[in-house]
């Protein structure tokens, strides 16, 4: 009797590829972006509004499947160095993956050729030559960076290290061999083999583009065994797996994109991904005008119900502010960070809607020229000297709540202005940077030794 | 700084003042070195001049935050338009329609042209009521003819049915009662024109229509000569000669420029060399003391060019509705919309960023709730939005120098205040037209 045939369709739809994520190249911030105001009843009176919000330019990213693991996974990573011995990007991103994987319930064995101790990460174990669990023993040199031909010690090293793994004993059930880039491709796909499990490889770059089109053959081969033996492959942008496609063969039905990303500090998860932010960010001092910015937020705040006013900075004023956002009755949806690193600085610029700089005094500005650079339409004060140099803001009398708070009722309504704006003002902010402020300042020294009567 | 808000949207079409024209010299006919004016012959002028002045003023916004939203503020800052208004009167529109009088007193071959919108009027008749008489004199010389156009000098062209055979109605009913003028030429705002344009005026039983005179759709033939719509062969066109209307529309006052400064007897003998049958000489009424003030010698220019444009016997003038007169040389075919304006004499000025684009779909949409809603007061208000300058004050020049002039003639500070506001406005109209709808407001 004939069997049916087993339903082989597909339990999820095929992916789309996906845009690069916005900004400049640094992976999705946490807040949302360009998120669409809803209004009346014939909807956005901004009718470019849709097309504006599905831009890959605006962070848009569609929908990536994911699934849920019903059961705990154990997972041997093959990787290369972990904080803090580690000199590059791959240690970082092992140590956000695997401490992610481990907060999903996972356990990882991490394997590297470095020796611990490294930074402890609950749910994940080290395994790495010489460490105190029984296990084979390898000739492992040292010096594995010293040297760059293939005989060198660097590569006994690696061949030392892909030795260790394959050989490797008491790793307890294994799901997945997880590989990183092609240092490990050969124990790594070994391992597997051996214990009966698929395994992954993430390419972080390819022996092409590191050396500029003149690979050395030994790594490439790495590589190549590497893309082969995997079951899939995690490229980490759509080029890279394009030319993982392209130069490597692999097949493109098991190359997936996942991309890089940031890690968001504490200060910053405490911000509802959901919401639109219109920022501040400087000293909390009295010539700021931050009390203005926070009865704008008041008047501004009762038609946007996905607003948040985020404020970041620390000074004398804070105890005050505080206290007036509670008796505006806008404590909920005003957020006081304190004072942020540069980094959480781009990332809530990023992520903000509306940049404000109200200040009653300011000389120049910088951080309005820096929320302009970064695309985020802003309002100044006219009193601010960066309100002398562009068009592409929204100059208002710093004493005028009112007006404040309307221009920012402005910008988040109509998201055609927001883009229009934010793409002026980031080209006023770039237009001059300081190799020719230092010229001007190069002018200004010789007027003063002509002046001088000195020699030019 | 009054000049500053003084609206000519058609200066969208400044070149950098004095910089070489494109134009082709042969075909344009522009005077070259040593050429020598034809003589007359026989049976009267053989080049007619068809000088047309176009007047036109908006009804600006007052700034209507968005707070001010269902607050019942009024749109239009009344006061500050009529002070424009005054202000221009004062510089332009009574000294340089008196000297047009003068001269069609002195000169009985002298003709003209003129549109006139109905904001102009309605503001007129409230900041200065002469200035409609002046224009009501010079219609009694019976030697000057007027335009039809829509009478919010709006983008109705662009917007669904009935609004410009609606508009172009309300324009006609008002040449009408104020002037006794019925048009029989029709000019539509910033000079638009199009195959379809050219079918509506047909339709609409009009004999001519004005165009730009540009290469593009020339095809290597000239300007001077009467032309027909391929599509409606009963409606002839008049076109614009740029480079002798932008000589004295843009140019004249501008010292930088060879041929500074412009005298009428120079500019008598360029249109004097000038070959063909029609010379038009399109533009702005304020052209004359406003866009170039009275200390430039503009309005003396005015007054001394019929004399001067007499010492050459084979030339003469004509009105736009003399010009319709006669055969066409040849069809004309424009499948887009053409106008007046910037380098591509397309509507880029008024639709060519994002900005103005979202904010006319957004018009049209409020335009159908107010046409249900049934409310005249909305739908004038909704047709004073459409007047083309709105969308002339939201232009970005993507970083370039034009900026600057769009900007000198914005009554804004900026195009995003201009979008914002605006914007604003707009919503509290919807907002209006949704409440006598009965529809829930949700926000």
């Amino acid at each position: 009797m004939p069997r049916s045939k087993p339903n082989r369709s597909r339990a999820t739809p095929r992916r789309k590829p996906r845009p690069h994520p916005a900004g400049r190249g640094r992976g999705r911030p946490r807040i949302q972006r360009e998120r669409r105001a809803r209004t009346a009843a014939s909807g956005p009176l901004d009718v470019l509004a849709p097309s504006v919000g599905a831009s890959p330019q605006n962070g848009f990213r569609p929908t990536v499947r994911l699934e849920v693991a019903r059961r705990p996974l154990s997972i041997a990573m093959v990787g290369w160095e972990f904080p803090p011995r580690h000199s590059g990007g791959l240690g970082v991103h092992s140590y956000e993956l695997v401490k992610e994987l481990s907060k999903l319930g996972h356990r990882v064995l991490f394997l590297t050729p470095f020796t611990g101790p490294f930074t402890p990460v609950p749910g994940v174990g080290f395994r790495f030559p010489g460490d105190a669990v029984p296990g084979p023993s390898v000739e492992y040199p040292p010096a594995y960076w010293a040297g760059e031909t293939p005989d060198s010690p660097f590569e006994n090293s690696i061949d030392g290290y892909n030795a260790w793994v394959e050989r490797l004993s008491n790793l307890g059930p294994i799901d997945v061999v997880h590989v990183h880039d092609w240092f490990g491709t050969y124990g790594g796909a070994a391992l597997a083999r051996r214990l009966g499990r698929p395994m992954v490889m993430t390419v972080h770059s390819t022996e092409y583009d590191r050396s500029l089109g003149h690979p050395w053959d030994h790594i490439l081969q790495r590589e190549l065994a590497g893309i082969r033996s995997a079951a899939r492959v995690i490229a980490v942008s759509r080029h890279l797996r394009q030319q993982l496609i392209d130069r490597y063969g692999a097949d493109p039905k098991r190359v997936r994109v996942i991309y890089n990303a940031v890690r968001p500090t504490e200060r910053l998860e405490r911000i509802d991904p959901t919401k639109r932010v219109v920022l501040y960010v400087g000293r909390l001092a009295a010539m700021k005008g931050v009390d203005t910015f926070l009865r704008a937020a008041a008047r501004v705040l009762p038609a946007f119900a996905d607003v948040l006013f985020v404020i970041a900075g620390e000074g004398p004023e804070y105890p005050r502010l505080v206290q007036l956002a509670a008796n505006l009755g806008i404590g909920e949806r005003v957020m006081f960070l304190g004072k942020v690193t540069e980094e959480e600085r781009e990332l809530l610029l990023e992520g903000s809607s509306v940049f404000v700089l109200p200040s009653v005094v300011e000389p120049f500005g910088i951080a309005a020229l820096e929320a302009m650079a970064a695309g985020v339409p802003t309002i100044v004060s006219k009193t601010s000297g960066v309100a002398e140099i562009s068009t592409g803001t929204f100059r208002v009398d710093f004493w005028d709540v009112e007006e404040f708070a309307s221009r920012i009722a402005e910008l988040l309504e109509y998201p055609t202005l927001r883009r229009a704006m934010g793409e002026q003002g980031r080209w006023e902010a770039l237009r001059e940077g300081w190799p020719e402020r230092a010229r001007e300042t190069v002018t200004v020294y010789l007027d003063a030794m002509r002046e001088a009567g000195l020699p030019i | 700084m009054l000049s500053n808000v003084a609206r000519a949207p058609r200066a969208a079409r400044l070149r950098a003042a004095g910089a070489g024209s494109a134009e082709d010299p042969v075909l344009y006919g522009r005077p070259l070195a040593g050429r020598s004016a034809r003589g007359s012959r026989s049976g009267g002028p053989a080049v007619k001049i068809v000088l047309y002045l176009h007047l036109h003023q908006p009804w600006r916004l007052a700034r209507f935050r968005y707070l001010d939203l269902g607050s019942g503020r009024t749109y239009f800052d009344l006061e500050r338009n009529l002070g424009i208004f005054r202000g221009i009167a004062d510089r332009c529109y009574r000294p340089a329609m008196d000297r047009l009088l003068r001269a069609l007193e002195e000169d009985p071959e002298f003709r003209l042209s003129l549109s006139v919108t109905g904001t102009f009027v309605e503001q007129a008749r409230l900041a200065a009521p002469d200035v409609l008489d002046r224009l009501r004199a010079l219609r009694r010389t019976g030697r000057v003819a007027f335009l039809a156009e829509t009478y919010y000098h709006s983008l109705a062209f662009l917007v669904p049915p009935p609004e410009l055979d609606e508009e172009v109605a309300l324009h006609r009913e008002l040449l009408r009662s104020e002037f006794g003028a019925e048009p029989k030429v029709i000019r539509m705002t910033e000079l638009a024109y199009s195959d379809d344009l050219a079918r509506f005026a047909e339709a609409d039983g009009f004999h001519g229509m004005l165009a730009e005179g540009w290469e593009g759709v020339l095809q290597g033939q000239s300007p001077t000569y009467r032309y027909c719509a391929a599509p409606a062969p009963t409606v002839l066109l008049l076109l614009r000669h740029y480079p002798l209307s932008d000589d004295v529309g843009f140019r004249f006052s501008s010292t930088s420029w060879s041929e500074y400064p412009l005298t009428a007897d120079k500019y008598a003998r360029w249109l004097a060399a000038t070959p063909g049958d029609l010379v038009g000489l399109f533009m702005d009424f304020e052209t004359f003391g406003e866009h170039h003030s009275a200390k430039s010698g503009i309005l003396e220019f005015l007054s001394a060019l019929p004399g001067e444009v007499r010492r050459h016997p084979h030339l003469g003038w004509a009105t736009v509705e003399d010009a319709v007169q006669g055969p066409p040389r040849a069809p004309l075919s424009v499948p887009y919309t053409m106008s007046w304006a910037d380098q591509n004499r397309d509507l880029g000025a008024w639709l060519g960023n994002d900005l103005q684009r979202s904010a006319f779909e957004a018009a049209k949409k409020v335009g159908v709730l107010v046409r249900q809603a049934d409310d005249p007061g909305a739908l004038t208000d909704w047709r004073k939005m459409l007047t083309s300058d709105h969308f002339y004050y939201m232009y970005v020049s993507g970083h370039g120098a034009d900026q600057g002039v769009h900007q000198y003639f914005s009554s804004y500070e900026s195009p995003f205040d201009a979008y914002a506001n605006y914007m604003n406005a707009l919503s509290d109209l919807r907002r209006r037209a949704l409440e006598k709808l009965g529809v829930p407001i949700l926000k």
